[in-house]
């Protein structure tokens, strides 16, 4: 298997742009090219033009500002020669397949033998586009199809034709996965292929039958979103997202590509209210958040009326449905209402279309499912959805309503999709018989590993598993990974797992974020009723747990992922190696809501940036960053960036792939197994009384310019107290404990605060900052 | 017959040396009140209570209120009495001088109330319900219903209520069923039943302008539909004239346990006219702003019965002769010893007299917060107080109407057989004040305000305005000479008794909510004996100061006998702190086993 180590895509468009910014985010070097605009001064305008936009594009496709460096922009007409060492081309151009072809036609002359060149088309069908062209290109040719946006959109289909070289298909595979980070799925060369087959026609019906049962945008918006397990956007509010003008071109061409005798062109209405009303919209330019509006216009705070077509204010939708729904999906769908009524009409006809649609688009059920997660951000795929109404009541159904019951649902003839048994996960196939869900040796979530077995030890906030190898995981289940009492207790028990005769440790979970810091609820409550020694004790608790971590005799790897933030930061910083998603937003945001870190982030952070060997000299360089970082609640976006603010070290690694990083993290623990020696504590000299006086003018000079408030500077104080060490000087020496002490001191002269306890107050309700 | 002195000396220590309202200026309406003001309004209260309102007391029960097809009068000298109070200018002594107040601040307000309450508490509530009234109108009315409603209030020409409750729905306001039908003109129609309700018809002023809570049609279900009308007796013409009888009529007076002399009305709406106030469907929100005060008030009703019991039990005490000290005998020269000597009589005397001027303190302090929720300059310090207000309110109504009933009950004790002949007046106290425990939310749901809302408000912020204080009272004053060992210290252990009460129902409620309610009456009373004790600690340090330094509204006398009745409150009440915490940690089971047809 060749690989792939450079890349190319051509077509800079919104798509094509952003695949290369994600290539280059792998640290692949990636060529860009574009057609020469007409008349043009400079003929490379729309390939600079597209990296120029996305460096300031938010969310941003870059992950870091360094990486356009990577990217290498250029023109068809000039810079094919650019191709010639490329492995992998990517073509991302217009939805033309003459256009198309042409192109390829053109790549033949130049690519080098061997390398691979895919479409990013999102529904014209691989043969196609191979129309005319040699099989010597067909052999090497595929489709990769991105989702947009590619750097935050997991979902990559990939598909093979009939005489693409295997080979090729495994780089590309394995690229994806690895390299890009992507969950790939191998599609048929079907319509639409797997995400957007049944994504459009669930899209169009979705709001098509709110015109039918007479729900209003809002109304409809709070079905199709929690309660159906959809981003909360629903399915008015992703359409203004994703662009009202976009929805006639990608129905037209799925009316295209599909036989009359499918469910789309079944239930499309040419002539129907939806078309109508989308077609007035468009013409008007309200093409949703990028036009005059969409569904909703004036940030959220107007709706569309669907009767009238006419602006109005926003009603909260009071629908008995959507209460209902938090007893499951069922209770939703069988709930009289109008709200229950459509959710079942749409339900049933889209999870009947997906199963439908076994074997044709895809022969398992899995790869259905993991393209709907992945592609458009569901919850449950529809084959969990249909587990949750039971196989044997949606069957029922349907027959009772005279409707086709899908093969795969007859065939399960009541047992469910899924299931498990022992340490194993299974699906079951048209067969009729259960398949084992595979599950790799490098790819896992904690839930393989928890499959059939029982924790180690554990309580309401955490647990740890036993991962295999001598490795242990401690796990946590706090909303929002938020840490608490409970978590610190398992820390505390997880550290001490070497008298167990395990080897390692890994801290990480399956959820969305490692942790979003200390849970302040408690805190807060605490401080209100003035109990100063409980939350002193609290602070050196956490402060000892950490440390305890930090010099435990064996090694710990911290998996993170999404946000670490705060005290769910500051644990990170005590392991003796992080595993990084590169998605992973770290940050001591402490001062957001007044207080400063007290679990050693502090302390972590000061001694990483003095003892950074790559830093200017002096005592101020090292003591600004930090101080800055930490009273600006400054927070990375990606791991790039997080390595560059030292909440990473050289020593962590990043990993691409969500799936992998538990993997990673493991393999890292038990590397380090041999030959561990805990760290040694250090000791700093710090500048003191004369580095804080520097910096609360800084902050003076802030106060003045109304950048920051009043009780930024008492934070800020606070927080430069403790970084320069107390009332040390420069000549004396600063250890551990001492800033331990430091921290503890700051923390409670701000916690007495009113000011602080409004700010926590503020953000528990409104999950805003109060600038006070 | 019972009689009552007006406190004015315990009243001015706590307002010019406790609280030091003088330092106030600042506030609108304290630049006016100086001490010598104050003092003068005090006196001139005093003497109208006494001499007007207290010989009226014990007529108004005998007599009642008296229902003759739909109209209703007042027991003898009630009208003429009403009269004096208005020509006094006494209905408008804290009301907006915009409408013929005289702007003075609440807190004088508060004491001239806890006077009414001990002389007449039934007459008391003509003028109560009116200010009710006053303040709903003045908070929510539109210009024109201030305009035409609110002098008249103010002056007293016009009298005021609130009709809350129906047949069917007390606390639960929810299922309320009054409706109020919108009319073309933006009047509306009222129609339904109200009972229970306070000064509800009368014969002391020429109208009564109704303050009713009824539903829209097709307004939200619940308490979330609930909207606000004003309802004049006599409709009110463009020059303020009386004009037509409006569709409200008095079906029937209740005949009830105590305070005969004000009349509890049935009100029958049918079809009456009226005006809303404020939002449609913000009915209960106008409610919340005045419960805080009308609560307030309440609970200074428990606190006058309270004073005027003890007053009346101390003089019967040094009095009667019976028996000889079990001590020896210590009034040789008389017959037998008076019951004063003997410890038992002492400790219901002492007990009444620690939580009258211990609750005073506290309810003139919360009254100083109303005025400082209100119109302080400072938004910050609005909230703050506004806060603090909304957190004691509970414990103030509940506390001080639980205890001054108990108060009543040890008064009655007192006077034995005669404590419960008509005549000595004590039963009549214990009847009155068996109310005060039942309106304006019932105690036990006081109890539940206190642990379901104002405790888990902003994660505690409403606790913080309270605990913050008193923990820094307790670090700056443990060390005090004078009052460290024998005032804070025992306080330092109730506060911590609070915060581990505290701790423990917010941690319990988690897990299940019963354990709040099973928990919240004695959360309740280790509050009220917290609060208490910080204004005792307060008190004691200022009459320790006054001995030194000589001075004061009174002699060295008063400042020593405050100390010692303060000693008793920390020696023989405060610790009750200690049973109630031991009752709330042993949780809600043994509550809530039994199944509810084992009842």
């Amino acid at each position: 298997m060749a690989e792939i180590k450079k890349v190319a895509v051509i077509g800079a468009g919104v798509m094509g742009a952003a695949i290369a910014a994600h290539v280059a985010n792998a640290g692949i070097p990636c060529v860009l090219l574009d057609i020469v605009p007409k008349d043009a001064k400079n003929r490379n305008a729309f390939a600079e033009g597209a990296v120029e936009k996305m460096l300031k594009t938010k969310p941003a496709p870059f992950m870091h500002a360094k990486n356009a460096r990577l990217i290498t922009t250029g023109n068809l007409e000039d810079h094919l020669n650019l191709l010639a060492d490329v492995d992998w081309i990517c073509e991302a151009i217009i939805e033309n397949p003459a256009i198309k072809r042409d192109l390829y036609q053109k790549l033949e002359g130049v690519r080098k033998p061997g390398s691979i060149v895919t479409s990013n088309t999102s529904t014209i069908p691989l043969a196609t586009l191979l129309e005319g062209l040699p099989d010597s290109f067909a052999r090497d040719f595929g489709i990769t199809h991105f989702f947009n946006p590619p750097r935050y959109m997991r979902l990559f289909e990939l598909v093979k034709g009939p005489q693409t070289r295997d080979d090729a298909i495994a780089a590309l595979a394995h690229f994806g996965d690895v390299v890009l980070g992507k969950e790939v799925v191998r599609c048929k060369d079907t319509p639409g292929f797997i995400a957007n087959r049944i994504g459009i026609y669930w899209s169009y019906v979705a709001m098509s039958l709110a015109f039918k049962h007479g729900l209003t945008v809002e109304e409809t918006d709070a079905l199709v979103g929690k309660p159906m397990g959809i981003p909360k956007t629903g399915i008015f509010g992703l359409g203004d997202l994703t662009g009202i003008d976009l929805a006639p071109h990608v129905n037209a061409s799925m009316l295209r590509l599909l036989p009359a005798t499918d469910a789309f062109p079944q239930a499309f209405e040419p002539e129907g209210k939806l078309v109508r009303l989308i077609g007035k919209m468009i013409e008007g330019g309200y093409t949703g958040r990028k036009g005059k509006g969409g569904f909703y216009r004036a940030r959220g705070k107007e709706v569309l009326d669907l009767e009238t077509g006419e602006y109005r204010p926003k009603q909260k939708a009071a629908l008995d449905s959507v209460n209902a729904s938090r007893k499951g999906l069922r209770a939703l769908v069988e709930h009289g209402d109008k709200g229950g009524k459509y959710s079942w009409d749409l339900l049933s006809r889209v999870l009947s279309y997906a199963a439908s649609l076994i074997p044709e688009i895809s022969d398992d059920i899995l790869s259905v499912d993991r393209a709907m997660k992945t592609g458009y951000a569901w919850k449950f795929g529809p084959f969990e959805q249909i587990d949750q109404l039971g196989t044997r009541w949606f069957a029922d159904r349907l027959r009772a309503e005279g409707r086709p019951v899908p093969r795969i649902v007859d065939v399960a003839d009541g047992r469910p999709l899924y299931k498990e048994e022992g340490e194993k996960a299974y699906y079951l196939t048209l067969s009729g018989d259960y398949a084992e869900i595979p599950v790799a040796d490098d790819a896992w979530s904690l839930a393989d590993k928890k499959r059939g077995k029982a924790r180690i030890a554990g309580n309401r906030g955490a647990s740890i598993w036993d991962i295999g190898d001598g490795v242990a995981c401690l796990e946590f289940h706090t909303k929002m990974n938020a840490i608490d009492a409970d978590i610190l207790n398992m820390v505390k028990e997880a550290a001490n797992l070497h008298k167990k005769g395990y080897k390692a440790l890994v801290i990480g979970h399956d959820g969305d974020n490692f942790s979003v810091g200390a849970n302040v609820g408690i805190a807060l409550f605490q401080a209100n009723v003035a109990m100063w020694p409980v939350l002193e004790g609290g602070i050196a608790e956490g402060q000892n747990i950490y440390k305890a971590l930090k010099y435990s005799p064996f090694p710990v790897v911290a998996a993170v992922a999404g946000m670490a933030l705060g005290g769910g930061c500051e644990i990170t910083l005590h392991c003796d190696a992080v595993q990084a998603h590169a998605e992973s937003y770290m940050g001591l945001v402490e001062v957001g809501v007044g207080v400063l870190p007290g679990w050693g982030g502090c302390k972590e952070m000061i001694t990483r940036h003095v003892l950074n060997k790559k830093r200017p000299g002096g005592p101020m360089p090292p003591l600004a960053t930090v101080f800055e970082m930490i009273s600006t609640a400054k927070v990375s976006t990606s791991a790039a960036e997080a390595r560059e603010m030292l909440f990473l070290r050289e020593t962590d690694a990043i990993t691409m792939n969500r799936r992998r990083v538990l993997a990673d993290a493991k393999a890292r623990a038990l590397a380090m197994v041999e030959g561990y020696q805990p760290p040694k504590p250090v000791e700093l000299n710090l500048a003191g009384a004369s580095g804080k006086a520097a910096l609360d003018i800084a902050v003076e000079g802030f106060a003045l310019q109304g950048k920051a408030t009043k009780h930024d500077v008492v934070v800020s104080g606070a927080v430069a107290r403790v970084l320069t060490g107390g009332d040390k000087d420069i000549t004396e020496v600063t250890t551990e404990d001492d800033l331990y002490a430091l921290e503890r001191e700051g923390f409670m002269s701000l916690i007495r605060t009113n000011a602080t306890l409004d700010r926590i107050e503020h953000m528990l309700t409104t999950g805003k900052p109060l600038r006070n | 017959m019972p009689s009552y002195t007006a406190p004015l000396t315990d009243m001015r220590f706590v307002l010019h040396e406790v609280l030091k309202i003088q330092n106030y200026a600042n506030i609108p309406g304290f630049a006016d009140a100086t001490p010598d003001t104050i003092d003068a309004i005090l006196e001139g209260g005093a003497q109208i209570m006494q001499e007007v309102m207290q010989p009226l007391n014990q007529i108004g029960d005998r007599e009642g209120c008296k229902w003759n097809n739909g109209e209703v009068t007042t027991p003898a000298g009630f009208k003429e009495a009403y009269k004096a109070y208005c020509e006094g200018g006494w209905p408008g002594l804290t009301a907006d001088p915009e409408y013929g107040g005289q702007g003075l601040p609440h807190v004088i307000g508060i004491a001239l109330s806890e006077m009414m309450c001990s002389a007449n508490l039934a007459f008391g509530m003509y003028p109560g319900l009116s200010h009710g009234a006053y303040e709903a109108l003045h908070a929510y009315g539109t210009p024109e219903q201030k305009a035409m409603y609110l002098p008249k209030l103010v002056s007293g020409e016009w009298t005021g209520t609130m009709n809350l409750t129906e047949p069917h729905c007390g606390t639960d306001l929810g299922l309320m069923r009054t409706k109020a039908e919108p009319q073309a003109d933006g009047s509306y129609k009222i129609t339904g039943t109200k009972i229970f309700i306070s000064a509800g018809e009368h014969d002391l002023a020429p109208n009564i302008i109704h303050l009713v809570l009824a539903k829209i049609p097709g307004g939200p279900p619940g308490i979330k539909g609930v909207s606000l009308f004003v309802v004049p007796k006599f409709l009110v013409n463009a020059d303020g004239s009386l004009g037509a009888r409006n569709g409200v009529s008095c079906g029937s007076l209740e005949h009830k346990m105590g305070i005969h002399g004000n009349a509890t009305a049935v009100l029958n709406y049918d079809g009456a006219t009226g005006w809303l106030v404020g939002e449609p469907h913000k009915g209960m929100r106008a409610m919340f702003v005045m419960m805080n005060a009308a609560r307030l008030g309440v609970g200074i009703q428990g606190l006058g019965i309270a004073e005027v019991a003890y007053q009346n039990a101390a003089t019967y005490a040094k009095d009667r002769l019976q028996m000889r000290s079990i001590s020896g005998t210590k009034f040789p020269d008389k017959p037998a010893d008076p019951i004063i000597v003997h410890p038992d009589i002492r400790r219901m005397l002492l007990s009444i007299r620690a939580f009258a001027e211990g609750g005073r303190a506290l309810g003139l302090w919360a009254g100083l917060m109303v005025d400082l929720a209100r119109k302080h300059p400072d938004d910050e310090q609005k909230k703050i107080n506004d806060d603090m207000l909304a957190l004691l309110m509970p414990v103030v109504k509940a506390y001080f109407t639980d205890y001054g009933y108990e108060s009543a009950t040890m008064a009655q004790q007192v006077l034995g057989g005669h404590g419960y002949i008509a005549e000595w007046g004590m039963e009549q106290f214990v009847r009155d004040a068996r109310i005060t425990m039942i309106y304006e939310g019932a105690n036990g749901v006081q109890a539940l305000d206190l642990v379901g809302r104002k405790m888990p408000e902003g994660f505690g912020r409403l606790l913080r305005r309270f605990f913050h204080l008193v923990s820094g009272y307790i670090q700056d004053n443990m060390m005090d000479p004078d009052i460290g060992r024998e005032f804070v210290q025992p306080l330092a252990k109730a506060f911590a008794r609070l915060q581990t009460a505290t701790g423990f129902i917010a941690e319990a409620s988690l897990k299940n909510p019963d354990e709040a309610g099973a928990a919240s009456m004695d959360y309740l009373r280790i509050f009220a004996l917290t609060a208490i004790a910080f204004m005792w600690a307060q008190m004691a340090k200022t009459a320790a100061e006054k001995i030194k330094s000589g001075g004061g509204v009174a002699g060295k006398d008063f400042y020593e006998t405050k100390i010692a009745v303060g000693r008793f409150f920390v020696d023989r009440m405060l610790p009750d702190t200690a049973s109630h915490l031991a009752k709330l940690q042993a949780g809600a089971k043994s509550m809530m086993a039994l199944d509810a047809a084992n009842f």
